[in-house]
Formats: structure tokens, sequence, C-alpha cells
């Protein structure tokens, strides 16, 4: 027994000990990102969500990007020479890609020595998004719009191995550094599609050598390259600069009030500014906070239940935070959080006024008080703020609290009181608390108005099948920007992409869809925008859905780190941050 | 009966189990569940998208060759890839059966350990208030939610005193050890109680056999009566409880591992069965039934080890 409980001990104790020793200490400039979920692979053409898409922009890159400091956002070329030349009739794009760009140095290269970029590296790469074998989830943005891109994914659905050198009318390289787009007609969005990480540039000597193990061994043109093959089990992901980077320097100009935020500090320097990064994959909200208090983390978002102890009433940082050099970032999320009425249901489809009763009685300042600490934007409409089409100045007369005009909208829809109306079932996810919370403010609000709601939890699976069969009769649910254009919101409301498209609450107005149709083909410019408001308007007095809130996020980062700007689209932000190592280190004593 | 024989046809038994083990979830994600198509392809799915999808994925294919396809790939051991992440799911498993091990492993032999001494030392004082006392210990710890200790030893343990790392992993010995430490002291603390609290019922039960008090009338001394009598007696339900856990360990601890950042395999099936990935949940339901048979035959054999009385039919 002795011997046993001796073996205990030291075990125990070797624990502790080896427990107690510190992890080895940073050498060079090395960033700490966290990400909050797990990163599936490096496969371009299947970073379909944020954190893929994040961490595939640190090793790939596209034709264009968007500006780090300029909002709104404006896109500006990345592995293009320049913008492209447009056709008159909008449907021809040619590009001239950058000439000495080399791909990252890897075996599958004769020599091991990354080759050249050209044009056909695109032509290919866009090609594997249509290739039906390889079911991209980028697919969906160029679905129709090159022209003879689908009828090539048709051709080769059928076949054993996809032929890639077949010609595609619309893709072509004209010769070394040109690339050439014909479109099926106008899509002015075309452009944010190639700064989409669907479209980067992969070599085809690279995935042709790992084959379906290419999401594991990135090899693109980009600022940062991966120390190993990618381990999808993986918590931590190191990277470090890329030797063969090209030239690319930080931009000398940005948005009002950048300079005085010292975020012209590092005008003109070669980029990427550090020397290695390790993403940290957090998935828990209460670790990554503690990490990033703790100094572990450079950056981090503040969680729901930590606001109050970080953030002060009027949105600065706590004293405890401040004597740390901790710096506080706010800026809107291009997103809308809404509940949705199914049109299939003659309750909602046929009764204007029963949806703008409801809308009024919601208290979306109450919502935000409660479940956005008072951050959000409560939406008048569909399209959210830093977009064209956005109405700073417009007030929706269906948003509220007005309870006595809800009371009255309701009786002239015809169920004074509530009365006659039946019971409306409302989904919503029951895993997440907030959610199952929402849905029970909701509820109350609706029972003020005499209006009967019960609650139905789901999975988020099960709430996904009853939108897509339509057996959803309202449910809770937002949008994220996929790129900064009114389109990608406005669309949800689009009769033709019923479900299972995109407009999963089915709403058809004709007047809405003609106009929508007309909008969705122009080129940017007063008139789009005049069309996009109109649009807006009806998105807003229709009320097709009941509007919550334009999300604000709130980041706070550590004193030493520089040039952070919070932005919609990170993928290519690691490279313009910087580190003070002088300031690290003497705020180190308070951490 | 030949142990050999024995062993061949538990091992036989594994067929008509696999069998039915791919048939009910068979059953349940490709009959009963919805189309995972639509959830794979997020939200810009269409009608065509998925069609194609579902193509690929030879969900188009007769119920009866969807079947066979998953009994192959059960009995090949090559489940393919993971619908949702595109990695090879055996290469997953390779990668994350290790980091789960390497805490629960240590953890689990610990609590064992520790919890077979701690029963034997109540045993001893049985009926005193050192036996009440860590009975009340062990219903006090069995009643606090594991997620508490997570949240208060990563707080105060790791945030406010700084003595473990707050969360990560790195591979390779000895490098992985301040990661796991905590997590070990957390296992241990979720562990014990429940562990005492069973392996006290078992020396009791023993403790007033007739040979016991045999023992003690020729003489010996009380330690040696429980740990050469007493212990050796109990030690049937204590493999039984003991073996059968291994295979689960393999599967890691869900919460720690997320808590802690730990690359291990906690979570992979709950997380599977939310994104409808049907390879990965096929892949872990075949795992952990084969881990759970052979670890069977394990503890039936050891059962020969520990008593001769015991003959395997």
């Amino acid at each position: 027994m002795k011997k046993s409980l001796l073996a205990v001990v030291i075990l125990a104790a070797s624990i502790a000990l080896v427990g107690c020793t510190k992890k080895k200490k940073d050498i060079g400039k090395v960033l700490h990102m966290p990400v909050p979920m797990a990163v599936k692979g490096f496969d371009p053409i299947h970073a379909s969500d944020k954190y893929a898409s994040d961490e595939i922009g640190k090793v790939y890159e596209g034709l264009l990007q968007y500006h780090y400091l300029k909002r709104p956002y404006e896109l500006i070329p990345n592995l293009a020479e320049a913008l492209p030349t447009v056709s008159e009739d909008g449907s021809t794009y040619t590009f001239k890609v950058k000439k000495g760009i080399l791909f990252q140095d890897n075996e599958a290269f004769p020599g091991g020595k990354g080759r050249e970029l050209v044009a056909a590296d695109f032509v290919y790469s866009i090609k594997r998004v249509a290739d039906p074998k390889l079911q991209s989830t980028g697919w969906w943005v160029l679905d129709g719009k090159i022209a003879g891109l689908n009828e090539w994914r048709k051709e080769n659905s059928s076949k054993k191995v996809v032929d890639y050198s077949s010609v595609v009318e619309g893709l072509k390289a004209l010769d070394k550094y040109t690339i050439q787009f014909k479109l099926t007609k106008p899509f002015p969005q075309f452009l944010y599609s190639l700064a989409m990480p669907f479209h980067f540039a992969v070599a085809r000597e690279v995935v042709e050598k790992y084959k379906k193990e290419f999401l594991n061994h990135p090899v693109g043109t980009g600022p940062f390259q991966l120390t190993s093959k990618f381990n999808a089990q993986t918590r931590k992901i190191t990277y470090i600069k890329n030797p063969t980077f090209r030239d690319k320097f930080y931009p000398t100009e940005g948005s009002e009030g950048d300079k005085e935020k010292g975020l012209l500090g590092s005008a003109g320097k070669k980029i990427p500014l550090v020397d290695k990064i390790e993403v940290s994959i957090i998935e828990e909200e209460q670790t990554r906070w503690l990490n990033f208090k703790k100094g572990n983390l450079d950056f981090n978002s503040i969680p729901k239940d930590d606001f109050a102890n970080a953030i002060t009433p009027s949105k600065d940082l706590t004293p405890e935070m401040n004597k740390k050099g901790m710096k506080l970032h706010i800026a809107a999320s291009l997103d809308v959080t809404y509940s949705a009425f199914q049109h299939t249901d003659p309750l909602f489809k046929d009764n204007k006024k029963l949806r703008q009763a409801m809308s009024l009685g919601y208290d979306i300042k109450k919502v935000n008080e409660l479940f956005y600490n008072g951050t959000a934007q409560p939406a008048q409409s569909i399209v959210p703020p830093g977009i064209s089409g956005f109405m700073p100045s417009y007030n929706s007369p269906f948003r509220g609290r007005d309870l006595e005009g809800a009371k009255k909208l309701l009786a002239s829809a015809g169920y004074p009181e509530g009365k006659g109306l039946p019971e409306i079932l409302f989904e919503h996810i029951g895993t997440s608390p907030t959610s199952r919370q929402m849905a029970e403010f909701f509820q109350k609000n609706m029972s003020d108005l005499g209006i009967n709601i019960r609650l139905s939890s789901n999975s988020w699976p099960e709430l996904l099948k009853k939108i897509r069969t339509r057996t959803a009769q309202m449910w809770g649910i937002a949008w994220g920007a996929d790129y900064p254009d009114a389109e990608n919101f406005l669309q949800l409301l689009y009769g033709p992409n019923q479900t299972p498209g995109a407009n999963g609450s089915n709403y058809n107005n004709s007047e809405f869809n003609t106009l929508f149709k007309k909008a969705a083909i122009m080129q940017a410019g007063p008139e789009r925008k005049a069309l996009y408001e109109k649009l807006n308007r009806i998105a807003a007095e229709e009320v097709p859905l009941i509007y919550g809130v334009h999300r604000t996020s709130f980041v706070i980062a550590q004193g030493w780190l520089k040039n952070f700007k919070a932005t919609e689209f990170t993928g290519e932000r690691a490279q313009y941050l910087g580190l003070d190592l002088d300031l690290k280190g003497k705020l180190a004593k308070e951490f | 009966m030949n142990i050999w024989v024995y062993i061949l046809r538990r091992t036989l038994y594994v067929i008509p189990i696999l069998f039915g083990v791919t048939f009910i979830v068979f059953l349940l994600f490709n009959v009963l569940n919805d189309d995972p198509t639509y959830q794979l392809l997020g939200k810009h799915a269409s009608e065509e998208r998925a069609m194609e999808l579902r193509k690929e994925l030879g969900l188009d294919k007769p119920l009866y060759m969807q079947y066979l396809d998953v009994v192959k790939s059960a009995v090949t051991f090559d489940f393919g890839r993971s619908w949702k992440s595109k990695q090879l799911i055996t290469e997953m498993i390779r990668e994350g059966a290790p980091v789960s091990l390497s805490f629960t492993l240590p953890g689990f032999f610990i609590s064992t350990v520790l919890g077979i001494l701690i029963s034997l030392l109540v045993a001893y004082y049985r009926g005193t208030y050192i036996d009440k006392f860590v009975v009340f210990v062990c219903i006090c710890g069995m009643s606090i939610s594991s997620l508490a200790y997570i949240l208060f030893c990563q707080w105060y343990f790791a945030y406010e005193l700084g003595l473990f790392e707050i969360s990560g992993y790195e591979y390779g010995f000895p490098d992985f050890l301040p990661y796991v430490s905590l997590p070990i002291i957390i296992w241990l603390i979720l562990s014990l109680g429940p562990d005492v609290r069973f392996f006290r019922t078992i020396m009791l039960d023993e403790i007033y056999q007739d040979y016991v008090r045999t023992a003690r009338a020729k003489g010996l001394s009380e330690p040696y009566v429980l740990l050469k009598h007493v212990l050796k007696n109990a030690l049937i339900p204590i493999i039984t409880y003991v073996v059968i856990q291994i295979p689960f360990l393999l599967l890691g601890a869900l919460l720690i591992e997320t808590f802690f950042s730990i690359p291990g395999l906690g979570g992979i099936l709950v997380k599977a069965i939310y994104d409808q990935d049907f390879p990965v949940v096929k892949a872990m339901t075949v795992f952990i039934s084969v881990g759970y048979i052979i670890f069977n035959l394990l503890s039936d054999i050891l059962y020969t080890v520990v008593d001769p009385r015991v003959r395997l039919k």
C-alpha cells in the first residue's frame, strides 16, 4: 500500500510541478490572434465561413481586396495590376495580373521553389469552384454569371475525371498576365466576388500533388505560410512570414480620423509587420476572455456577460482596462437580425396590418438593452449602415414600441385585442440561451397586444428544415453580408429567391421584384442608390419581416497592438498589424 | 474451454453487433433524418445544388446500397472523409485520440488508484466520523456541476494564481504537460466522488464475508486483511467498472476539452450529430462499439486471472 501511495503522490507532484512551468517565450514579433471556431481546412473553394476565410486570407490572395482603412469599404487591386477595364455593356472584365508574384516554396514545384503566378492560375482556381466533383460552397457566387461556366460544369458532372483543359468562353487567360471574364449579363457585384476567398489563386501543381489532402497543404502567394502541414484537430495554427512575399506596403491614406488614431503610423512600410502569427482556436468565450486579460491574446471581443466589467455606461473602457493600456474599437457590423413571417401562410401573406401591428408592438429598444448591452442599432429596415441604400435619417413608422398604435393596427387588421387571431408558433434555437430568452421576450411583447405566441424549441438543423419545408410560421434569424452591397440584403425579399433560396420567408411582392431586378444589374451610382433606397423603404413599410438590430462589434486590443482597425472583411488584416514590443515589456507587470 | 476459442467466439460477436449498430445509425441518419445537404450547403443552398451534392455523397443511391456502403466502411475501417470538414476521418481520430488520452488516462489511473485506496481506508474506519466525512465530501462533490469546477479552477488557479496555463496544447512529451495538469486535476475532482462511493460499497460488501472473519480470527492485522483478502476478492466488480471505462477515455471529455482548448476527440460525436456529418457519426459509433467489445472481452479474461475459480464458457 505504501508503495502505491508513494507512486500516486510522485505522479501527482510531477504533474503539479510540470504544470507550473511556463511555456516558451516569443522570439521576434509574434502576433497572438483568437479564433472562436475550429478551422476546417485551407482549400479556398470551401471558405464559406468567416473563420476559414480569415485563415485562408493569410496564405492565399485574390485579384482584389478591400482597402484596409477606408470606409465605406473600397475595392483595390491586390494581385491585379489595377482595377479591370470593363466593356461598355458592363459584361466583360479584363485584368492584368502583377508580374513577378511568386507562390510560396513547396516541393510540388521543381526544385521546391515557388513559381511565378500567371493568369492561367486564376482560370484554374475559378474552374475549381465550378468543378462538380469538388462541390465548392462558393459556387453560388458565380452560378449562372460567367459565360460557358455552367455548361462546363454540366458537361463535367457526368465525366469521371473533370476536364480542366476545355475552354470556357467567359473565363480565359488571354496571355501570360491577362485574364478576361465575360459575364452572361451585367453583374455589378462581380468585383466583390473576386475579393472573396473562394476565388483566390491556387497552383495546379500543388493541388495535383496533394489531391484530397490539398486542404492541409496551403501554398499561396500571401504574406504568411504555415510552419507545418495543417492538422484539422489542432487548436493552434502557427504562421511565419513568407520569405518570398513581394513588396507590398502599408496604405498611406485612410478614412477620416485614422491619422489621429495612429492608424497611419506605419504608412508606406513594407508589410507584413510581424514575423510570426499564433492563432489560438478557443471556442469558449470565457477562456478567450481570460487569455486576453492575461495578455496571451492581442485582441478579443467582449463576452456579453462581461460587458459591464469591461465597458462603462458611457461606452469607454473601465479604469482597470485602461491601466493595462488596452484600447476599445467599436464598429458597426454589416448585418441585420430579424423575426421572419411565413408568407405562404395566408395569415401573414394577406394581412399587412397584422405584420405592422406586431412590428410596432415589439420593443426593440428594450431588446437592444437586454441582449446587446445597448450597443446595437435598432434596424429600421433591412439594409445595414455603412453601405449604399441605407437611409441614416429614415425612421420606419412601424418601429416602436407604440403599444396603442399597435393595438389600433391590430384592430384594423381584423383582430381587436387579438380576438379571433389563432395562436402563432414561433421557432427558436433551443440550444442557445440567448435565442430562447429573446423568443420569450417576443412572446411577452405580443401577449401585451393580445397575441398568443407559442414557442417551439429547435436545433439548428431542425429550424433549417422547417424553413426549407415552409412549415415554420415565424422564426428568429440573422443575415451577415457576403459583400458590402445592399443587393446582398435586399435579395432576402426577392420573390424568385424563395426557399430553398435565401428568401426563407417566401415574401413575394411584384413591385419589389421588378425594382430589385432592375437595381441588381445596375452599376453603382446615384440612380442605383435611389432604387436601393426605394426598395429599402418598401422593405420597411410592408413589414415582410420584423427587423431586430444591426449589431455593433466591441473589440478590445492590447496597448502594444498597432494598426488594429475593426473590419467586416478580416481575411487580409493580419499583414497590417504591428507590435510595440517595448510597450509590451513595460505593460507586462500589469498582467 | 480453451481461452483462445473463447476469445475467437467473443470476437465473432463483433459481426452481429456491428451490423446492429450500423443499421441503427443508418436508420437514424439516412431514413428518419432530414436531408443533410441543405445544412452542408449553408445559407446559399438551392434545389439544384442540393441534388448535385446528394449525388456526390451517394445519397441518391437506393437505401440498401447506401447501407451496404456503411457496412463496408465499418468492416474495412475506411470511413472516408467528413462531409463537413472534408478531412480524413481516420486521421482525425489518429490525431485526436492520443491527445484525449494524454489527460484522460493519467486522470483515470490516478482517480482509480486513489479511489481504491480511499475506499479501503473508509472501509477500515467504517461507521466512524472519518467514513461519514468522506461520504459527505463525495456527495457534495458529486452534487456540483462539472462546469462549475471547470470555470472556477480555470479562473482561480490558472488566471488569478497563474499556476497553470489557461488553455492550449503542445504536441509531444513533455511539452503537453503544462497544458493537461489542470484538466487532470479537474478530472480527478470529478471522478473521485463516484469512484470512492462505488469502491466503498464493494469493499463493505466484502468486509462482512465469512472469509474476512476467519482471517481476522487467525490474528491477521487489519491492513493485511484489507489488502490481501478484501481487495483481492473485490477485484472482479472493480475490473468490470474500470476496464469498461477505458474505451471511453479515447473519446476525451467534451467540456474539459472545449474550455481548455485541448485538440482531442471530446465532442467530435456531438458536433458531428449537430452538423449531420454522417461519416463521422458512423465512424465514431463503430469505433466505440468495437472498443466496448474488446474491453468487455478483456475484463472477462482478467476475471480468470484474478480469480482462478472463474471459468470461461
